[in-house]
């Protein structure tokens, strides 16, 4: 994109006239990458104003700095018009890292390629506050749920029973959101050592649409979705329990971990099934909706535990400031 | 406050840029109406959200609502209490802070200015 021309600088001593120039120069280098295009016009418009306002006066370098003073520091300019242009979106709060092309959207579709961490779990599956059932998934291309919001719909808790989620949770009930993703790959690792002798040397990796299989590959390959994703579940889960004692971030790695293993559980499961003659996919979609419904009861469960642990909190306050 | 009133309908014939610089407008303006709700007294997030919604002009929803009162927190604006309640579960109850009360008499006197400008701005003449 070509930057506008800018604006001639007639009348100028020298000096005021880099004074003009040295000012712009900041704002155009405050800018940032992403407004700096939609911004650019703005602020030459700016400097033509500066310019037309010295007009009438005798051009010197103190004519300068009295008209720029009007606009403030150069950086506090370039942030009104990023803030006016990109309409009062927080562009210059977010982390450097989401400026990039890791996520976004593509013809309205959203898609999300950072690998998923423990905190934006929470923010996409357990937002209350939202009311957006359908939210930009936390990887990949489209979206997933906020239970937060399903869980208000149904009546189950209001938009405000947590200050933080899962802040007042204590200890040893967040530790439910290790024990279950734990057992969920426990199961797993049970059905494995059961069932994996005695599959067939060929498997069905994929089925179509119509839930007839579609792809086929060695019994060794069935391990491989099921395994991956259960152990990438447990690695979140151990760099998080071990980096952090956070509640809400604790248990956005139990949660995912949890959803990861029971959809394991469901392919694995089908796989077998259908080595044992089953036709269709009448595991791996009821397994599909469980594995959903156990992550939501992860959730609605230690949400409330909270919410119960925060209300007795203020209430046990409340009395003791009763008695006094 | 009668022509208020008859504002709202004609929004559904705007266009959806009209739209979007409304409710832009109107964040704004529900941070104030939120605290300046709450400068009356303490109340509960049912409360808040069904008072406001009594101002059709302002075209306020919980899902606007919970949001900013997180936010408010957040920030210090405003402080929470669970309180027993005479009908059913417990109740949050929010109110302005010591630095709430500060912000909402500043947010307040600049409102003042703003809508002082604008009335003259906009006039008797402009039709509304």
């Amino acid at each position: 994109m070509n930057a506008p021309e800018p604006a001639p600088m007639a009348g100028l001593t020298p000096e005021a006239a880099a004074l003009v120039e040295t000012y712009f120069s900041r704002v155009h280098g405050a800018l940032l990458v992403a407004a700096a295009g939609e911004c650019e016009e703005t602020v030459e418009d700016l400097r033509a104003h500066v310019l037309e306002e010295l007009q009438g006066s005798a051009g010197t370098a103190a004519d300068v700095t009295r008209v720029l003073s009007e606009l403030g520091p150069p950086e506090a300019l370039a942030a009104e018009c990023v803030d006016a242009t990109m309409g009062g979106r927080p562009v210059a709060l977010e982390p450097a890292e989401d400026h990039s092309k890791l996520h976004g959207r593509v013809f309205g579709v959203p898609y999300e390629l950072r690998p998923p961490t423990a905190a934006r779990v929470v923010a996409l599956w357990w937002n209350p506050l939202d009311p957006h059932v359908f939210v930009p998934t936390m990887f990949g291309l489209g979206w997933t749920v906020n239970f937060g919001s399903i869980a208000v719909r149904l009546g189950i808790v209001r938009p405000d029973d947590e200050d933080v989620p899962f802040a007042a949770v204590p200890k040893r009930y967040v530790a439910i959101a290790l024990v279950l993703p734990v057992l969920v790959a426990g199961f797993l690792g049970t059905l494995i050592a059961v069932y994996q002798a005695a599959l067939p040397a060929q498997v069905v990796n994929h089925w179509g649409i119509t839930g007839a299989p579609d792809q086929f590959g060695s019994k060794e390959s069935a391990l491989f979705f099921p395994v991956v994703m259960t152990l990438m579940g447990l690695a979140l889960i151990g760099v998080t329990w071990i980096r952090t004692r956070t509640p809400l971030l604790r248990v956005g790695a139990g949660a995912l971990t949890t959803w990861l293993g029971a959809i394991s559980v469901a392919d694995y499961a089908q796989r077998v099934a259908t080595a044992h003659g089953a036709t269709g996919a009448w595991i791996l979609l009821p397994g599909i909706a469980l594995s959903f419904l156990l992550t939501f009861g992860l959730l609605v469960t230690l949400s409330r535990i909270g919410h119960a642990a925060e209300v007795r909190r203020d209430l046990d306050k409340g009395s003791k400031k009763g008695r006094v | 406050m009668h022509a208020t009133r008859h504002e709202a309908p004609e929004e559904h014939t705007m266009g959806s840029d009209t739209d979007s610089r409304l409710s832009q407008f109107r964040k704004g303006v529900v941070e104030l109406a939120i605290l300046a709700l709450l400068h009356r007294g303490e109340a509960y997030g049912g409360e808040i959200v069904e008072r406001l919604a009594g101002h059709p002009g302002l075209a306020i929803s919980a899902g606007t609502v919970y949001p900013l009162l997180s936010r408010l927190k957040k920030s210090g604006l405003i402080d929470s209490v669970w309180r027993e309640s005479p009908v059913g579960p417990p109740r949050k109850y929010y109110r302005l802070s010591v630095a709430g009360d500060i912000e909402f008499a500043a947010m307040a006197r600049a409102w003042d200015g703003v809508t002082g400008a604008m009335d003259e701005l906009l006039g008797t003449g402009v039709s509304r």
